[in-house]
Order: C-alpha cells, then sequence, then structure tokens
C-alpha cells in the first residue's frame, strides 16, 4: 500500500491516534461542559437526564437543553462520523490520499441541486430538500467518476475532474445566487453548514442510515482491504474489482449525502479525519475506517462546541461548516509535504513537436485578426432599449446621441488584458511543472489574490481602487510564497504543487461562505467581484492593464530559454549554467504578478489560464515562444468573447465576464481531460 | 522574430490608436437640475418615496421583484429595467438620459460610474456605525424632496408617516398589544430566522406605535440578526410575527419541529404572517408596516 501511505511519524509514535483522539475529545467535552453550563436552569448536572427524557415544555431552558444543545451535539458526532468514514472510504477505494466529498464536488453539486430547484421548481421541495441533494451530489460524482474511467481513476486526474466539476457547481450556483440574491439567503446557511438544531429529527434521519452503511462497510471489509492492493494482485485473489469499487463508492457518496441532507456542506471533515489518522500511521483496513468515523466525529463535536462558544461571546452565528473549512484548508497545507504520493498518471505535457516557424507565424496573424475583429465587433454591436443597433466611435453620431464605445471598450480592453495575463501564466506554469492541468487557476494563486482582497474588504472601513490592488496582490504573493517554499521543500513535484493550490482555494471558499451566510449585505458585493465582472473598470484601469499587457508580451522572449530547459531537469539546466532555482522562482513570480492582476480584472473563477495553453498547443504552436504568445491571443479571444457575450445575452442584466468564460471553460477542461487520457 | 516584434507593435499601435476613444467619456455637471424629472432611483426605498411625492422614477433595478419585496406603493408599469443594483446596465442608463440618480452608501463602489451619467445624489439610511431607519428615512426623505424641487410632498410624506404611527400606536394600545413583547422575523429557512431588533425599519415603528420588541440583542446595523430558530426560546416574547415572502416547505417544517412547538408564542398560537414589506424600505414601508400590525393585531383575530 506504499501508494497511499504517508511518510509519516508512524514508527515513532504507534500510538498518535489514541492520543489525537483522546486530546480533541478532552477538549470537545470541556467546550461542551462549558456550553451546556451557560444553559442551564437550576437543578445543576444532574436534572439534564430528566430532562432529556422528559422536558417540561413550558421551560424555555429546558426544551433548549431538549431539542437543541443535546442533538446539536448529537448531531455533530454522527455527521462527523459519517463524513469521516466517507472520506476513509474514498480514499481507500480510490487509492487517493487526498479523495474526500468535498474534494469529489459531491457537496457543490447537492448545493446547486438544491439552489436551482428553490429558484425554479420549488414544488419538488415537497419530497424533501434530502433527496434534491442527494441527486445533485450523486450526479456530480458520477461525472467525475465517467470523466476519469479511463485513467483507472488515477488520483490526480480524479482530483482535478472532481474539483473542476466543484468548481463548475459554485460557478452556476453563483450565477442563480447573483440573479436571486434576497430569496437564497438561507441557501447560503445551508450551504456554509449550520449545525443549528430544533428537535431529534436529524437524528432520526442520519442514525439509522448511518448504521446501514456501517453494516454494509463490515460486510466489504475484505474485498476492501485487498483493493488496496493493485488490480492484479486483487482479481488473482479472486476479487471483482469493479464491482466492489461500485459499492464502495455508493456508501461512500450516499454517507456524504445524507450529511449534506441534514445539516449542508460541512467542509473538510472527510478529508482531514482520515488523512490524520494515516498520519499517526495507523496500519490495517478496519482499523483505519473506524478510527477515520471516530476521529471525524470527535473533530466535529470539537469544532462545533467551539463555534457555539464563540458564538455565545461575539453574538454573531458563524455556521459551523464554513469554520471546518477553514481550519481543514492550513491543515490540507500542512499535510502536502508529508504525503506520499504516488507519480502522477497524467500523460506529461508534449512540450516538443515543431512545426516550423512560419505556419506557427502565420497562425498567430490569423489569432490576432480574430482578436481584433471580435474586439471591434463587441464595441460595435450591442442590444439596448429598441433592440440590437450599431454604435460608431466617437461621442454620439447617430440619433440615440450616446457615445457608448467608451463604456464597451474599456471592459472590453480589461477582459482581453485578464486573458492575455492568465493564459501567459498558464503557459509559464504548465512548462514549468511539466504538468497539463497547471494554471493559476489550479494552483490557487488567483484564490490567493481574492482572498486578500475579501479580507480587505471586510476590514478597511473606505476601500477604493489601491487597496483593491493592493490586497489582491498582496494574497497572491502570499498563496505563491506558499507554493514557492512547498515547490522548494518537496522539490516541485507537481502534485504538491497542485494539492496545496487546491488548500488556498478552499480556504477561499470557506472565507467567502463565513461572509455570505453571517448576512452582511458586503458579502453580496463580494460575491459580484468573485464572478468575474468587468463593470466597474474605468478608462484609466483599462490603460494601465493593457500597459502592463504589452510589458508582459515584451519579456516573453526573454524567459523563453528558461521555459525550454527547466522541463528538461535540474541536471540538465545545472550543465547550461543556469541557477535552477533561481530562474524558476523568477518564472514563478511572474506568473503569480499577472495572476493578481488579472484577478483583479476578471476574477478567480475563469479558467482562461488552464485552457489558453491547451488550444494554443491544440492548433499546433507547440514551440515555447508560438505556444506563449498563441495562448495569449487566444486568452483574450476568449475573455472578449466572454464579456461581449454576459453584456449581451440577458440584456440589461449583464453576466460577469468571468463566469461566462468559465461556463465555456470548464467543460471545455473536462473533455480535454477525459480526451487525454482516451489517448494515454 | 518578426513575429514577436509585430504581435508587439501591433499591441502598442492599438492601445495608441485607441485612446482617444476611449477618453471621450461623457461629461455632465454636478448640481442637478432644478426640477428633475427624469429620475433613475437605485434603491427600492429611495424609490417608493418618490412614488410617495407624485415623482415616480423612470428606471430602477430588477423592477420585477418589486411586488416580492415591496409591493406598495405600485411601481408604475412601463418602469425600465437597469438590471442588478450592483450593476446597472451603464448603457441603458446613458440611454435614457437622466437628470437626476439617487443612489445609497450600498452602492457606493458605482457612485463615481453613475456620476458620468447624471448629478448624483446619495441618501444615507442604512449604514454604519448603527441602525436608526426612521430617524434616518426622515432626514432623507426631507433632502429627497429638496433635491426634486417637491419640499412641500415631502413634508406632506413625513406629516403622513408621523400620523400613521400614532394613529397605529392609539389602536394597539388600546388593544392591550403594548404589554407584551413581540418578535418580528423573516424565515430564511426553517432553522434560521432574521430576527429585527432596534434600528430597523420594523424595530423602530415598533417603537413608534408603543410596542415592544423582543429582540434586545446585538444587531448589525441593517437592524437585524441571523439566529437559528433555537435562540428564541430565551425570549420573552409573546407573539411572532413573520413576513412573507416565505419558502415553500418551511412552513411544514416547523409545525413538525419539538423546539418549535415548546416556543411559547407557537403555545400559546400567537403568530402573525404579514405580506411582504421592504425590510429596509424607507417611511413608505414604515407606514405599509404600522398599518399591518394595526389591521393584523389589533382589528382581527390572530389566526396561527
Amino acid at each position: 500500500m506504499a501508494d497511499i501511505a504517508l511518510r509519516s511519524c508512524a514508527e515513532r509514535r504507534p500510538r498518535g491516534a489514541a492520543t489525537l483522539l483522546l486530546g480533541l475529545g478532552a477538549v470537545a467535552l470541556l467546550a461542551s461542559a462549558i456550553n451546556l453550563a451557560a444553559h442551564l436552569p437550576e437543578g445543576g448536572i444532574g436534572a439534564v437526564w430528566g430532562m432529556l427524557v422528559a422536558p417540561a415544555m413550558d421551560d424555555p431552558a429546558q426544551a433548549l437543553i431538549a431539542y437543541s444543545y443535546a442533538p446539536r451535539l448529537v448531531i455533530s458526532l454522527l455527521a462527523g462520523a459519517a463524513l469521516g468514514l466517507a472520506g476513509a472510504l474514498l480514499q481507500q477505494v480510490l487509492r487517493n490520499p487526498v479523495a474526500s466529498p468535498t474534494v469529489l464536488g459531491i457537496q457543490s453539486g447537492a448545493n446547486l441541486a438544491l439552489a436551482a430547484t428553490l429558484v425554479w421548481t420549488p414544488e419538488l421541495l415537497a419530497f424533501g430538500r434530502e433527496w434534491v441533494a442527494l441527486g445533485g451530489g450523486l450526479v456530480a460524482i458520477g461525472v467525475v467518476l465517467l470523466l476519469t474511467r479511463s485513467s483507472g481513476f488515477a488520483p490526480l486526474v480524479v482530483i482535478l475532474a472532481g474539483m473542476v466539476v466543484s468548481l463548475y457547481c459554485a460557478a452556476l450556483a453563483a450565477l442563480i445566487t447573483l440573479f436571486n440574491s434576497h430569496y437564497l439567503a438561507g441557501l447560503f446557511l445551508w450551504g456554509a453548514g449550520s449545525l443549528s438544531q430544533q428537535g431529534w429529527d436529524g437524528t432520526i434521519f442520519l442514525l439509522p442510515r448511518l448504521a446501514i452503511a456501517v453494516l454494509a462497510v463490515a460486510l466489504l471489509l475484505r474485498p476492501l482491504t485487498l483493493l488496496g492492493l493493485d488490480d492484479m494482485q486483487a482479481r488473482g485473489l479472486g476479487l471483482a474489482v469493479g464491482a466492489v469499487r461500485l459499492a464502495v463508492l455508493l456508501v461512500a457518496v450516499a454517507l456524504t449525502g445524507f450529511v449534506v441532507a441534514s445539516v449542508g456542506v460541512i467542509g473538510f471533515i472527510g478529508l482531514a479525519a482520515p488523512a490524520l489518522v494515516r498520519l499517526c500511521g495507523v496500519r490495517g483496513t478496519g482499523a483505519r475506517l473506524a478510527l477515520s468515523g471516530l476521529l471525524g466525529a470527535v473533530l466535529l463535536w470539537a469544532t462545533d462546541q467551539g463555534v457555539q462558544l464563540a458564538a455565545a461571546s461575539f453574538g454573531e452565528m458563524v455556521p459551523t461548516g464554513a469554520v471546518t473549512a477553514l481550519f481543514g484548508a492550513p491543515l490540507l497545507l500542512w499535510m502536502i509535504p508529508r504525503l506520499r504520493l504516488p507519480p502522477h498518471a497524467t500523460p506529461a505535457l508534449s512540450v516538443r513537436g515543431d512545426h516550423g516557424a512560419v505556419r506557427a507565424r502565420r497562425r498567430l496573424a490569423w489569432l490576432g485578426a480574430l482578436l481584433l475583429g471580435m474586439l471591434v465587433l463587441s464595441a460595435l454591436f450591442g442590444p439596448g432599449l429598441e433592440g440590437w443597433s450599431v454604435s460608431w466611435p466617437g461621442p454620439g453620431g447617430s440619433g440615440n446621441a450616446v457615445a457608448l464605445w467608451p463604456l464597451r471598450l474599456p471592459r472590453a480592453l480589461a477582459a482581453l488584458s485578464g486573458g492575455v495575463m492568465l493564459a501567459v501564466a498558464g503557459c509559464i506554469l504548465q512548462r514549468l511543472t511539466g504538468n497539463p492541468m497547471a494554471s493559476p487557476e489550479v494552483l490557487g494563486v488567483s484564490a490567493g489574490a481574492a482572498c486578500g482582497l475579501t479580507i480587505a474588504l471586510f476590514l478597511l472601513a473606505d476601500f477604493g481602487r489601491v487597496e483593491q490592488a493592493l490586497a489582491a496582490s498582496l494574497g497572491a504573493s502570499l498563496a505563491l510564497l506558499a507554493i514557492l517554499a512547498l515547490a522548494r521543500s518537496a522539490k516541485g513535484s507537481p502534485e504538491r504543487v497542485i494539492l496545496a493550490g487546491l488548500a488556498v482555494g478552499a480556504l477561499l471558499d470557506a472565507l467567502v461562505s463565513v461572509l455570505m451566510a453571517s448576512g452582511d449585505p458586503r458579502a453580496v458585493l463580494l460575491f459580484n467581484w468573485m464572478t468575474g465582472s468587468t463593470y466597474g473598470v474605468t478608462t484609466d484601469m483599462a490603460g494601465a492593464s493593457l500597459l502592463a499587457v504589452v510589458v508582459l508580451l515584451a519579456l516573453l522572449p526573454l524567459i523563453v530559454r528558461w521555459l525550454d530547459i527547466l522541463p528538461l531537469g535540474g541536471e540538465a539546466v545545472r550543465a547550461l549554467g543556469m541557477p535552477p532555482g533561481l530562474s524558476r522562482i523568477m518564472l514563478l513570480l511572474l506568473a503569480g504578478v499577472a495572476t493578481a492582476m488579472a484577478t483583479l480584472l476578471v476574477g478567480p473563477l475563469s479558467f482562461v489560464g488552464l485552457m489558453a495553453p491547451h488550444l494554443a498547443r491544440l492548433i499546433g504552436l507547440r514551440r515555447p515562444l508560438a505556444e506563449l504568445y498563441g495562448a495569449a491571443l487566444i486568452g483574450a479571444l476568449v475573455m472578449v468573447a466572454a464579456d461581449f457575450i454576459g453584456r449581451s445575452l440577458a440584456f440589461p442584466w449583464q453576466l460577469p465576464a468571468g463566469l461566462v468564460a468559465s461556463m465555456i471553460g470548464a467543460p471545455a477542461f473536462l473533455w480535454l481531460l477525459s480526451r487525454k487520457q482516451a489517448s494515454a | 522574430m518578426p513575429s514577436r516584434r509585430a504581435l508587439l507593435l501591433g499591441a502598442a499601435g492599438a492601445a495608441m490608436a485607441g485612446w482617444p476613444l476611449l477618453a471621450a467619456g461623457p461629461r455632465t455637471p454636478d448640481a442637478p437640475a432644478r426640477d428633475p424629472s427624469r429620475i433613475v432611483s437605485m434603491d427600492f426605498g429611495l424609490t417608493e418615496t418618490l412614488i410617495e411625492m407624485g415623482r415616480p422614477p423612470l428606471a430602477v433595478p430588477n423592477p420585477a421583484s418589486w411586488t416580492q419585496w415591496v409591493v406598495e406603493p405600485a411601481l408604475p408599469a412601463g418602469t425600465v429595467n437597469l438590471g442588478t443594483d450592483r450593476e446597472p446596465n451603464l448603457e441603458l442608463l446613458a440611454a435614457l438620459r437622466p437628470d437626476l440618480i439617487v443612489t445609497t452608501p450600498y452602492l457606493d463602489g458605482i457612485e463615481p460610474l453613475l456620476r458620468r451619467f447624471a448629478p448624483t445624489r446619495r441618501f444615507s439610511i442604512y449604514a454604519p456605525p448603527k441602525g436608526d431607519a426612521y430617524a434616518r428615512s426622515i432626514i432623507a426623505t426631507r433632502a429627497l424632496a429638496a433635491a426634486i424641487g417637491a419640499v412641500s410632498a415631502g413634508e406632506d410624506l413625513v406629516g403622513r408617516a408621523q400620523a400613521t404611527m400614532e394613529a397605529a400606536r392609539a389602536r394597539l394600545t388600546a388593544a392591550g398589544l403594548n404589554e407584551r413583547p413581540l418578535l418580528v422575523v423573516n424565515f430564511l429557512d426553517d432553522r434560521h430566522v432574521r430576527v429585527y431588533g432596534a434600528g430597523s425599519l420594523f424595530g423602530d415603528v415598533m417603537e413608534r406605535t408603543g410596542l415592544v420588541n423582543g429582540w434586545t440583542r446585538p444587531v448589525n446595523y441593517w437592524g437585524f440578526a441571523t439566529v437559528g430558530i433555537e435562540a428564541l426560546a430565551e425570549i420573552p416574547a409573546g407573539r411572532l410575527i413573520y413576513m412573507e415572502p416565505v419558502s415553500p416547505d418551511t412552513l411544514e417544517r416547523l409545525a413538525a419541529s419539538p423546539l418549535w412547538n415548546t416556543l411559547s408564542f407557537v403555545r400559546a398560537g400567537r403568530i402573525d404572517r404579514l405580506p411582504p414589506v421592504l425590510m429596509f424600505g424607507m417611511l413608505p414601508s414604515a407606514m405599509r408596516f404600522a398599518r399591518q400590525l394595526q389591521s393584523r393585531l389589533a382589528e382581527a383575530p390572530s389566526h396561527g
């Protein structure tokens, strides 16, 4: 089972898991006692049992303990256990140390299904939110597994597909929310995982289902253990590998679905619990599953009691699920250098294969012409009060007497700049890591910039463009620093770097969830920006970003030699007289700064940085410089088109360019992912 | 590499060629016209005030949601849809050629943009440090009335609002409803509510109509707190009022919730459902809320 083992303190601390459980349990117990004391009426602790069995209905304090405090404690244990177990099962069956309900898109799929139902077919809710959520989760993981089947569910491929499906669902849900922000306030809470209870019905729902799942796991235990071996060996021992996999997956998805249905999205328990158990060096499938369940229960219990303690002193309700994600993301970051990952199964980036400079030049010229055409188109045409019309540059002109170019062009140019910067950053990162799935979006650089902006939005009373730029750059730089540190300590292995990005992205999600759930109207502003709107772009901003793009494009010929050589490996680079560390850092820095600026312009959600380099290679631009310029042009083209579509599709409503781009980009990426494996 | 140089030159050239096209933004005077007639309102609270003063705006964001959140006074048919309030459609705004745009601190982020199209006035009702909705609404109403040259209509509205409060106060006091605290909430789902405290429009109306607001805990500057329903158990409230809209499955689920059923006002059957009133509104919403309280509590027997 070397492939999923963790390089750990195992040998040194064989009883680590027990210590961890007991320690966390003690903390949780203490917090629970304090919380209980706050509710406790006269009669003391001895009277609690009596209250639970037969609460005096007219005493609010007793009713609170019997129908709120106690069921909340129980549901935190049950939900934690279910998620811990689900995570452990997913990790075991996919042989993937970072598989979890959050990462595989199950939770955001459920969230999207619920949002859509709430807005369009509220009648369906009569069947119960549970089933809607469960359906959404099943579809999401179904898509992930279908897309990654041909890779044999290779860990990195599964996670990437899961993450993209997850982001896509989040983007769609964001779109729904944008136009229905008032009505869906309750959904934010649900999406953020509030454990608040008002009776035992949650427990009654979850307990028997958890029991059945545990029973199923017990029955599947032996084949599950064999599944840890590689498929050949397992088959040799007479195991129907496919059937067992499917059964275990179903159990894991069902467990997640039940939790999601009863309390909402609880981030990261399903990842943290089994991972911590591994880190503690627990061997044996049965022990690991059981301990993961237990640890999940205790983790959520402790977190929830802590949240209640905090809520009692600050008066603001914070959803527990979002808090677990806030803790979970740094935990994942901390774990990454300690993970021992299998060599990634995605086919390596084909960087060779030259098609002659003349053809490349002609293709670039075509792309440039197309981009120019798109720009002019998007400035010329647009819907208005009396349908579509053509508007020429200059003040007024036609009967309308309003100059529209100054309104349209800055947005189009900002979109263009964002697209170029993301595409270039994507190219650099993909070349550098030799990993076709690398990109600013995937590596968490965009999310880092967004995190910085979010924090600044809520800390600074006055919030202008300069502060925005500074905060975003700071956030991106911090994310980049984390990744740099990781890349150095872990020899820059692409999987680790991508996982770190994943963690930063999750952190952003958690942060936004907490803010959205707080009901603060500023959250809607944040949300608006997050979706990648070019709305507020001024002429000055558009000019500045265009200038940055020109500088960036001018720098490219200088870095292209590094990109050519670095993927060959440290030895080759040193042999050619370049310090590998320095050039690597310079490249990462360039990619990071470009991403920060792009994030300010088009938000963190678009997939342009991932898509554009692939498309460039797809049309035969394979040499580094041609690929860089080709990707830049394609990125610009996609973003300008997205901005145009977003402005005119639902006039007078405007869909954010970043979101429109991801609506195009995510399916394209998934298609690319499955195609790549098929050809591998 | 000519391709590279060509690209750079092209990009720089495009940037320079395009510059004059961008710089020619519309310019507008800072002071509003003496008697603006083409008003664009970015906020439903300001919109209802304008309508009550007889000067309905030309365009508002998302007018379709008016019937869901405001209802009364009716929004004139043909009011142009500007899109979302955070991102009103600027091309549309330009085409409408407004002579006054009214906005709130909530939209400070886009105020500089709005200024490019018409003189823009900002009225602060819901803003830090803390809520004071009714008093601020009076100030804003007068300022708005002055800005559109309708001072007497503004005074009239303020007077009507005061009179409505006093009438409601008399009726509610006479019915003995001023003795037990009550709670006003919006259901977010079957486990959470937004509860309105001091400084919210609802809270201020309750205070002015002699009712006792049961929610005395901290609220944000919009005047509400988001809490789990269990938090309501700790409040010695004699009555609960919940506002529409309510999501369809919420009440059904609540009926099955043990904790909900132990709440004192639930057991006493003192729960009232009120049609929508804009919770972030101004005087017209305050009047509507007061009238609804009066007719629901003092004039009709309570239905569960």
